[in-house]
C-alpha cells in the first residue's frame, strides 16, 4: 500500500477519534485534585502493618508481589529469547577478536580511561548494592539496584577490554544467578502454602521500622529481584556485545598442524 | 480433604517454578529430561485445573495473595490485595490449555536441541501466563499475565531464526505491543474513574452511570483483547505469526492463545462492566457484527491460501469470529456454547497444526500445490486431516457442531447463521481440497490460491511418525466426544457466573427471535462440494473461461493485497478499527 | 491546566503511532514504541499525583503525612521493566534481520513473500 494512502488512513482515524478522546480527557478527574482510595489506604495501613517506610517497595514486593513475579518471569522470557536469537545464529563459541571495519582507525584505550573505569565501576557496583539493600527504607529497591549493578559490570568492559571482561563476566554464572533469583521468588510464594497460609504471605519476623531489616519476606524478595535483574540485564548486554565479535577465521585444509 | 482454594496458587506457581528450575539446571540435566519434566508439569496442571473446575462449580474458589483479604484495609471500598478466583469456566478453560500444552510437548519431543531447555522454559512460562490470565480478578494482574503471554509468544515465534520467522515475529511484536500499551492506558483511565483495580469493586463503582471514562476504558481494553483474539480489522498479525512459528508453537497459538483473547473479553465484560448500560449495549448489539465480518473475511481468505499453516491461521480467524459472537450473546446458553466452541476448535486446530508439522518434517514443505500426491505413504495423517477438516466444516458429530448450534440459537440473528455456514464451509472445503491434493494426489487446476504467499522450510525430521501422530489423534478423539457430556456442566457454570455478576436478567435471559437453523448436513455438504469443485477444475482455455477465471481471482487478489505483510499497514488498520469502536460509543 | 497531562499522554501516544506507521527503519520504529509507552507512564503517574503531597516514602516524614499514590508508581515500575525487555527482544530480532536480509525497512520486509 502506498505511503500516501497509509497516511490518509491514519488521518481519517485520528479525526474520527478526536471527539471520543476529547470527551474522555474532559471527563478525567482534575489533575492533582483526586485522591485514590486505594493509594490512601496503602499509605495509611502498610507502615504499621509491615514496618516498612518505602510504600512503593511494599506494594511491589508484598501487596502486589504476584505482579512482580509475573514481571520477573517476563525478564526471564526476554533474556531467554534474546539468548536464543543472538546465540542461536552465532553459535556457542566466543571469539577474542572484534569485527574490524575497513577504514576505521582503532584507538588504544588510554590509561586515564582504564583508571577511571576501575574506580567508577567499583563505586557504581557498591552503589547498586547499596540501593538494593536499602530498598525498603529509602527510594530504590531490587530493580533499580540490579540495573545499576548491570551498568557497573558494563563499565568494566570499557576499562578492561573484551577478553579480560569475558573472563570476569561469565554467561553461565549469569544465567544461574537469574534463574536462582526467579526460583527464590517462587519459593517465597510456595513455602507459606505448605504452612497452610496464603501464597506470598509474610511469615518472617517483621523487623523494625526504618531499619535495614524490615518487612519480613520483603527483604528476601528484594534480594531475589536484585539478583534476577542484575543477572538478566548483564546477560542481555553480554549477548549484544558478542555480536561485535568477528567469527574465528577458519584455517584451510592442509594448513597448520 | 484439603481446601482447594488454599492450593489455587499452585496453578501458576508450579509452571513458573519449573521454568526457573529448568533454566538454572539446564546445563547439568540429562538430555531428554526437560521434555519429560515439561510434559509431566502440564499434565499435572490439566488434572489440577479440571479438579478445580469441578469443585468450583457452585461456589467459586477464592484465594487472596499474601493474605491481604478484603477486610485488611478497614474500609469497604478498598481491597489491598490480588485475588485469584477459580470459577468453573475459568478453571475448565485453564484445564483445556494445559492439555493442549501437554500434547504439544509430546509432539515436540526431540524437536529442539538437547543442550539447553530454552524452548521448554518459554513454553512453561507461556502456560503459567495463560492460567494466570484465566484465574485472576485484578485488572493490572490481568495485564501482567497478558504481557507475559505475549512476550513468551514473541520469543517462540522467532525461535526458528529463519528470515520469514524473524519478519513474522516483528509484525507480531509491533502490533501486539501497541495493543498492550493501549490496555495500560485503559487501566489508567479506569483506575482514575474507580480508584481500585479489583473487578468486583470496579463493577460496583461503575454501576449504572459509568460515563465517558468507562466507555473510554472499555474501548482501549477491548482494542487490546480483540487484537489478541485476531478479530477484523486487528487480525493481520496472526497469519504472519502462525505461518512462521514452529509447529508445536502454532498448535498453542491457534488452539489456546487466540481464544484466550475472547475469553479475557468475556471476563472483563461480566467482571467489570456488567452494570454499565452503554458497554453492555455495545457488546450485545455491536460485537456480533465484528464477529460476522471476521468469520466471512477469514473464510474467504483461507480459501485462497496454499501454504497449509497460513490456511489454518485464517481458518482460526474465521472461527474466532464465531467465538466472539458467543461472547456477545451474554446469556448462559450462549456462553456455554462459547466455552464449548473454544474447546472443540482448540482441539481440532491443534491436531491440524500437528499434521502440518508432520508434513514439514517429512517433506520440507506444507504447500498444497508443491506436495501434489507426495503424502500417499502417510495415509494415517491424511485420514486425520480429513476428519479434522470435516469437523471444522460442522459435521454433525462432536463438540464443535453442538457449540455452533448453541451459539446460533442463543443469538438468533439470520446474518450470523449465514456467516457461520459460509465460513465453516469455506475453511472446511479448503482443508479438504488441501488434503485431497496432498494425500490422494487429486490435482485440479489451482485457482485463486496460486498467487498466495508461500515458502519452503524445514523442521527437524528424525522424529518417529507414531510419536507425532499420537497427540494429534488424541486431540481429535477428544474433539469427537459427544457434547452432552460437557454441555450441562458448562451451562450450569455459565449461569452461575452470570448470576454472580449481577448481569441484568433482561439481558441474561433474553429470548431470541425465531432463528434460522440450517439442517445438519448443509455446511459439511457445502464444504465437500467446494472441495470437489476445486479438484475437478480444469484449466481455463476458452475465452469466456479465462475471463471467468480472472473475475473469480479478483476479490481474492484484493484480499492478498490487503494482507500485505507490512507492519505499517497493519497498524493503520488497527487505528481505523479503534476509531470505529470509539465512534460507535460516542454517537450512542 | 487540569487537563494538560491527559492531553500530553494522548499526544504522545498519537505521535508514537504516527512514527510507527511512517517509519523507514526498524530501530526508529522501536524508538516510536518507547514514545507510546511514555504516554502510558505520563497517564498513570498523573492519575496518582496530588498537590502538596510528598513522596510515599516515610523515612524522613512520619507515616500519615500526605503522600501521593504509591500504587501507580509501582505499576509504572513494573511497566518500565516490561518495556525494557520488549525493546531488547525487538532489537535482537532487528539485528538478525539485518544480517539475513540486509534491510531493516519496515516498508519492505514481508514474511513468506519475496522481498520487494
Amino acid at each position: 500500500m502506498r505511503a500516501r494512502w497509509r497516511a490518509a488512513g491514519l488521518a481519517v482515524s485520528t479525526v474520527a477519534l478526536l471527539p471520543a478522546a476529547w470527551s474522555v480527557i474532559v471527563a478525567m478527574p482534575s489533575f492533582g485534585e483526586h485522591v485514590s482510595p486505594y493509594g490512601a489506604a496503602v499509605n495509611a495501613v502498610v507502615p504499621a502493618a509491615r514496618h516498612v517506610s518505602n510504600m512503593v517497595a511494599a506494594v511491589n514486593f508484598d501487596l502486589r508481589g504476584l505482579d512482580t513475579l509475573g514481571e520477573e518471569s517476563m525478564l526471564l522470557c526476554a533474556v531467554t529469547g534474546t539468548v536464543v536469537l543472538l546465540r542461536g545464529a552465532r553459535g556457542e563459541e566466543t571469539s577474542g577478536s572484534a569485527i574490524r571495519l575497513p577504514g576505521r582507525a582503532i584507538a588504544q584505550r588510554s590509561d586515564a580511561t582504564i583508571l577511571i573505569c576501575r574506580f567508577a565501576a567499583t563505586l557504581l557496583f557498591f552503589f547498586g548494592v547499596y540501593v538494593a539493600l536499602h530498598g525498603l527504607v529509602t527510594p530504590g529497591g531490587g530493580f533499580q539496584g540490579g540495573v545499576v549493578i548491570a551498568s557497573a559490570l558494563l563499565l568494566l568492559y570499557l576499562g578492561e577490554g573484551y577478553a579480560h571482561w569475558r573472563s570476569i563476566v561469565r554467561g553461565r554464572v549469569l544465567s544461574v544467578l537469574e534463574g536462582a533469583g526467579a526460583l527464590l521468588f517462587v519459593l517465597v510464594g510456595l513455602i507459606p502454602l505448605a504452612f497452610g497460609k496464603a501464597a506470598f504471605q509474610n511469615i518472617l519476623p517483621l523487623g523494625t521500622f526504618r531499619d535495614l531489616y524490615a518487612g519480613g519476606t520483603m527483604v528476601v524478595v528484594n534480594a531475589a529481584v536484585a539478583c534476577a535483574v542484575a543477572g538478566g540485564f548483564t546477560l542481555i548486554l553480554l549477548e549484544f556485545m558478542e555480536e561485535t565479535r568477528a567469527p574465528e577465521t577458519e584455517t584451510e585444509p592442509g594448513e597448520g598442524g | 480433604m484439603t481446601d482447594p482454594a488454599s492450593l489455587l496458587p499452585l496453578a501458576v506457581l508450579l509452571p513458573l517454578g519449573a521454568a526457573a528450575a529448568l533454566l538454572m539446571l539446564s546445563h547439568w540435566l540429562p538430555p531428554r529430561s526437560a521434555d519429560l519434566a515439561a510434559t509431566i508439569v502440564s499434565l499435572l496442571l490439566a488434572l489440577f485445573c479440571g479438579w478445580l473446575a469441578w469443585r468450583g462449580l457452585n461456589q467459586p474458589l477464592i484465594h487472596w495473595f499474601a493474605g491481604w483479604t478484603p477486610a485488611s484495609a478497614g474500609r469497604p471500598d478498598v481491597r489491598l490485595g490480588i485475588s485469584f478466583v477459580a470459577d468453573a469456566p475459568s478453571a475448565a478453560v485453564s484445564a483445556l490449555y494445559a492439555l493442549l500444552f501437554a500434547a504439544s510437548f509430546v509432539f515436540s519431543w526431540g524437536y529442539f536441541d538437547k543442550v539447553h531447555a530454552h524452548f521448554q522454559v518459554l513454553m512453561l512460562l507461556f502456560l503459567a501466563a495463560m492460567i494466570g490470565f484465566c484465574m485472576t480478578r485484578d485488572l493490572f494482574n490481568l495485564f501482567v499475565w497478558f504481557e507475559l503471554m505475549s512476550i513468551a509468544a514473541f520469543a517462540l515465534t522467532a525461535y526458528p531464526l529463519r528470515e520469514s520467522s524473524l519478519e513474522g515475529a516483528l509484525n507480531f511484536i509491533v502490533t501486539n505491543t501497541i495493543a498492550s500499551f493501549s490496555m495500560l492506558m485503559g487501566i489508567g483511565i479506569l483506575y482514575a474513574r474507580t480508584g481500585t483495580l479489583d473487578f468486583a469493586l470496579m463493577a460496583q463503582a461503575l454501576a449504572g452511570h459509568g460515563g465517558a471514562l468507562a466507555a473510554g476504558g472499555f474501548c482501549l481494553l477491548a482494542f487490546a483483547l480483540l487484537t489478541k483474539a485476531a478479530i477484523v480489522p486487528f487480525h493481520f498479525w496472526l497469519s504472519d505469526a502462525h505461518a512462521v512459528a514452529p509447529s508445536p508453537v502454532s498448535v498453542i497459538f491457534s488452539g489456546a492463545m487466540v481464544s484466550a483473547g475472547c475469553f479475557g473479553l468475556f471476563k472483563i465484560v461480566i467482571g467489570i462492566f456488567p452494570l454499565d448500560r452503554a458497554v453492555i449495549a455495545f457488546v450485545h448489539d455491536g460485537l456480533p457484527w465484528f464477529g460476522i465480518v471476521t468469520a466471512i473475511l477469514g473464510g474467504l481468505t483461507a480459501w485462497a491460501q496454499r501454504h497449509l499453516k497460513r490456511l489454518l491461521a485464517f481458518s482460526t480467524i474465521a472461527h474466532l469470529g464465531i467465538v466472539l459472537v458467543g461472547v456477545a450473546t451474554l446469556t448462559p446458553e450462549g456462553e456455554a456454547g462459547m466455552l464449548l466452541y473454544i474447546g472443540g476448535h482448540g482441539l481440532i486446530k491443534g491436531a491440524l497444526f500437528m499434521i502440518a508439522g508432520i508434513l514439514l518434517a517429512r517433506f520440507n514443505s506444507c504447500d498444497e500445490i508443491a506436495l501434489y500426491g507426495r503424502g500417499r505413504a502417510l495415509w494415517p495423517a491424511g485420514l486425520a486431516m480429513g476428519v479434522g477438516a470435516l469437523l471444522l466444516a460442522n459435521a454433525p458429530v462432536g463438540l464443535l457442531y453442538r457449540a455452533g448450534d448453541v451459539i446460533d440459537n442463543a443469538l438468533g440473528w439470520r446474518a450470523e447463521s449465514i456467516a457461520a455456514v459460509l465460513s465453516s464451509a469455506l475453511t472446511g472445503g479448503a482443508l479438504l481440497r488441501a488434503a485431497a491434493r496432498i494425500f490422494l494426489g487429486c490435482s485440479g487446476a489451482p485457482g485463486p490460491e496460486r498467487s498466495a504467499p508461500t515458502e519452503r522450510e524445514r523442521e527437524k525430521s528424525d522424529r518417529p511418525l507414531w510419536l507425532m501422530l499420537l497427540p494429534c489423534c488424541l486431540l481429535l478423539v477428544l474433539a469427537l466426544l459427544p457434547a452432552n457430556l460437557l454441555e450441562p456442566f458448562l451451562r450450569r457454570a455459565a449461569r452461575n457466573l452470570l448470576t454472580a455478576s449481577n448481569m441484568h436478567p433482561a439481558v441474561m435471559n433474553g429470548a431470541p427471535p425465531d432463528a434460522l437453523t440450517p439442517s445438519a448436513f448443509l455446511t459439511p455438504g457445502l464444504a465437500v462440494a467446494l472441495a470437489l469443485l476445486s479438484i475437478l477444475r480444469l484449466r481455463p482455455v476458452g475465452r469466456f473461461a479465462r475471463f471467468a477465471a480472472r473475475l473469480e481471482t479478483l476479490p481474492f487478489r484484493v484480499l492478498h493485497i490487503l494482507h500485505s505483510g507490512l507492519v505499517t499497514d497493519y497498524v493503520m488498520w488497527m487505528a481505523l478499527g479503534l476509531s470505529a469502536i470509539a465512534m460507535v460509543f460516542y454517537l450512542r | 491546566m487540569s487537563v494538560l497531562p491527559w492531553c500530553v499522554a494522548a499526544w504522545l501516544f498519537a505521535v508514537g503511532i504516527y512514527g510507527v506507521v511512517t517509519s523507514r527503519h526498524y530501530v526508529h520504529l522501536v524508538g516510536c514504541l518507547s514514545v507510546c509507552q511514555s504516554a502510558t507512564y505520563v497517564l498513570l503517574l498523573a492519575v496518582g499525583f496530588h498537590w502538596n503531597a510528598g513522596p510515599p516514602i516515610f523515612y524522613d516524614h512520619p507515616p500519615g503525612t500526605p503522600a501521593v499514590d504509591p500504587v501507580v508508581q509501582a505499576l509504572v515500575l513494573t511497566d518500565i521493566v516490561i518495556g525494557a525487555t520488549v525493546t531488547a527482544l525487538l532489537l535482537a530480532i532487528v539485528v538478525q534481520v539485518q544480517k539475513l536480509s540486509g534491510s531493516v525497512d519496515p516498508q519492505r520486509l514481508r514474511p513468506l513473500r519475496p522481498n520487494a
